[in-house]
């Protein structure tokens, strides 16, 4: 069997185009699993997995839950709100009494940049990297880029533009890392509040109209604006965002080429994304969710390899 | 007892014998003589290929004493200062409460006549350096504090700013400013540029510096007085000190780490390089080399800010800035004598500082009281758990080795020699 370069799955930075095709043609057997009429395989049978939340999630946690049962893993769920758990235990502290029950994996979402990476240097555990603040959230561009290649045959060579609250996104930046590795040109494109001001360092276009955005692209990965992580006010009001950032279906009828609409969820219907655009033949966010199951498959089942 | 420091090069501008290799001997605390001559004693250092100088001064040493003990507290503060070859250090007054009646200057300096390493007290400008109300200045003054400053804090509000440069007039007192523009680095964590872009932290930009200096200083020249800069590390800053000292009473200070290392060392989160100034890129390293060779910047202090593992081993949004180097800052200074004279950097830790705090600045003469530092430039050791005097660890050079090492300090009829 083919093994990733990584014990961990910290962000996309950390990983090569490699790991990213293994990671892809596993999860494309994995999709084939999930479509049977018996949809487990036994492949991380004895394997504990657990999923500590320390930001609230609904659909990651409830991806990766799927994923571990789905290869027969043993689960179990931690969620704690970051601010509770800083008044008393610390990180490390947390994470060892888990492992102290014989746990051999650990999925993780935190509020803080770095720390899955933090963790990485303290645990023998794999972890893998469920969001970091807002650094990177590395299965879903993943799930994002995977789903890319199976609406349009590839990623390489695909105008794909990221658009909205750029400065708050861990998809985005994973987005970024991933796309670039599969050889795909990426715009970020937003209010200019929203984009940090190096973005465009990274070898990436930047945009301040969405229209100019949508014509350019071939795939719009539209973002959530993330409130709840400004802590400074970055722009006057969503109405004015609508307006000004929101794409609806008019929008996409308008272009000249049929393009890829897709949203990592939860979206705020009416703000970044009218519910006619993301409910149109353009959109492929509920395939997102089905490929979620099966990347984390992947990811989960070759960190398990990697350990031996 | 009579030392002998045997043919070390003596370092001090201001004396007959700088750049002369003599043999020095100390006698119950004071330089008993100087020559070629092999002096009779009853221990005998030898020091050559050393550099002897006046003894080291820090401009800024972050002590919690009061209230923050755990971090450093005055004696083991003292303990490191004198390993790191330094004999009189100024302390931060960023304490709990902070230093802000003479109390707490009384606290901090009683018994410094008779210390190997003298400590002096910085006050705060405002009430626990919160920016919004001045504390009794002159009456701080009085009771012996050398400077009034926020210490880690910015003196962010504009009309305090300008009330407090003017009223430290009335005894020609220094203000020491760290020059930030708290709105622009609010929830910062590191230097804003492709790196902290890449690892989606919050950047601290330039320009929250740069501001804040180019603000303070038209402050001064609207107000008059002294200003002082301390741990600059960008490099319009630095343009700005210099442009403005050809006609204003201002000075700059860096930490000796600045020019050595950059935003790049962060990419793996490693918060003992979690420092505030953030560490920037190589150009700001570049002029503040630049400032250093031509004056701009007039003393390097250490920087040394310590924190227990509890503030540091965390998260990297949760790790408090600071890095211990008091020890490791004559390690320092050897990397920067690649780049600048050791003339230069010499006067930069030992007679600036001294001359901005309008201390007496100590002699090597005859007859002079010893208040010395004898470092050798060429000593390998080991910076480790064992050899760190500091209550804290956080230094991104704990567990490396490192060229360069105070062998020997001597104040007040006190010494410390190493084995």
């Amino acid at each position: 069997m083919s093994k990733l370069s990584q014990k961990h799955l910290l962000g996309i930075k950390d990983i090569t185009r490699e790991d990213i095709e293994l990671i892809f043609e596993t999860a494309d057997n994995f999709k084939d699993v999930i479509n049977r009429p018996i949809k487990k395989v036994p492949s991380l049978r004895d394997v504990t997995i657990a999923n500590v939340f320390f930001e609230n999630s609904t659909r990651t946690r409830l991806s990766f839950e799927l994923a571990q049962k789905r290869l027969s893993a043993d689960t179990i769920n931690f969620a704690a709100s970051t601010s509770s758990v800083k008044k008393g235990e610390t990180l490390l502290d947390t994470v060892n009494n888990i492992l102290a029950m014989k746990v051999d994996m650990i999925v993780m979402r935190h509020a803080s940049v770095g720390a899955p990476h933090f963790l990485a240097k303290h645990i023998k555990a794999n972890i893998v990297n469920a969001g970091d603040g807002t650094h990177e959230h590395p299965t879903q561009a993943l799930l994002d880029a995977f789903s890319i290649r199976e609406k349009l045959g590839t990623v390489t060579g695909k105008k794909i533009a990221i658009i909205g609250d750029i400065l708050h996104s861990r998809v985005a930046l994973s987005n970024i890392f991933a796309l670039q590795k599969l050889g795909a040109k990426v715009m970020v494109c937003g209010p200019p509040t929203l984009l940090p001001k190096f973005i465009g360092q990274l070898g990436i276009e930047v945009e301040f109209d969405v229209r100019k955005a949508l014509q350019w692209c071939d795939v719009a990965n539209v973002l959530r604006i993330q409130l709840e992580r400004q802590h400074i006010k970055y722009f006057p009001s969503l109405r004015e965002y609508s307006l000004y950032y929101g794409i609806n279906k008019k929008m996409l009828d308008s272009l000249k080429k049929q393009i890829v609409i897709m949203h990592p969820g939860p979206i705020n219907r009416g703000v970044e994304l009218s519910s006619d655009a993301a409910d149109s033949q353009h959109s492929i966010i509920l395939d997102q969710v089905e490929n979620g199951v099966a990347v984390r498959m992947a990811v989960l089942y070759l960190l398990a390899g990697a350990k031996g | 007892m009579k030392i002998l420091l045997q043919g070390p090069e003596i370092i001090d501008s201001s004396s007959p014998f700088h750049q002369k290799i003599k043999n020095v001997l100390i006698n119950n605390g004071r330089i008993a003589e100087i020559g070629d001559k092999s002096y009779a004693a009853d221990r005998v250092i030898k020091a050559e290929g050393m550099k002897l100088s006046i003894g080291w001064f820090d401009l800024g040493t972050f002590v919690g004493d009061p209230g923050l003990e755990h971090k450093e507290d005055l004696e083991s503060a003292a303990r490191t200062a004198a390993a790191g070859g330094f004999t009189e250090i100024a302390m931060l007054p960023n304490t709990a409460p902070s230093v802000q009646s003479k109390n707490e200057v009384g606290y901090i300096t009683r018994g410094n006549d008779n210390r190997l390493v003298q400590i002096h007290s910085l006050a705060s400008v405002t009430k626990n350096n919160k920016g919004e109300e001045l504390t009794e200045m002159i009456d701080l003054h009085e009771a012996g504090a050398v400077a009034f400053t926020d210490g880690l804090k910015p003196i962010w509000h504009t009309d305090i700013f300008l009330k407090s440069l003017q009223y430290l007039q009335k005894f020609n007192g220094l203000l020491i400013d760290h020059p930030e523009d708290i709105w622009l680095n609010m929830f910062g964590q590191m230097h804003e540029g492709i790196n902290s872009t890449k690892l989606g932290l919050k950047g601290m930009p330039r320009i929250a510096e740069d501001i804040a200096v180019g603000k303070n200083l038209e402050l001064l020249g609207y107000s008059g007085g002294r200003l002082h800069f301390s741990r600059l590390s960008s490099a319009k800053a630095i343009d700005l000190v210099r442009q403005a000292k050809k006609k204003m009473a201002v000075s700059c200070d860096i930490a000796v780490y600045q020019p050595l290392l950059d935003d790049s060392f962060l990419m793996d989160f490693d918060t003992n390089y979690k420092v505030n100034p953030p560490l920037r890129e190589k150009a700001d390293a570049d002029a503040l080399i630049k400032g250093l060779k031509d004056g701009t910047i007039d003393v390097i202090s250490s920087g040394h800010t310590p924190h227990e593992d509890e503030s540091k081993s965390l998260e990297f949004d949760q790790a408090d800035p600071g890095m211990i180097s008091l020890q490791t800052f004559g390690a320092n200074l050897v990397t920067l004598s690649k780049s600048v004279d050791w003339d230069v950097l010499i006067e930069k830790v030992t007679v600036n500082p001294r001359k901005l705090l309008q201390l007496e600045i100590p002699k090597i003469e005859v007859e002079a009281k010893a208040n010395l530092t004898l470092f050798d430039p060429t000593h390998l050791w080991t910076f480790n758990e064992k050899s760190n005097f500091s209550k804290s660890k956080n230094s991104p050079w704990l567990g490396r080795e490192v060229t360069g090492k105070a062998m020997a300090v001597f104040n007040n009829g006190r010494h410390k020699i190493e084995d």
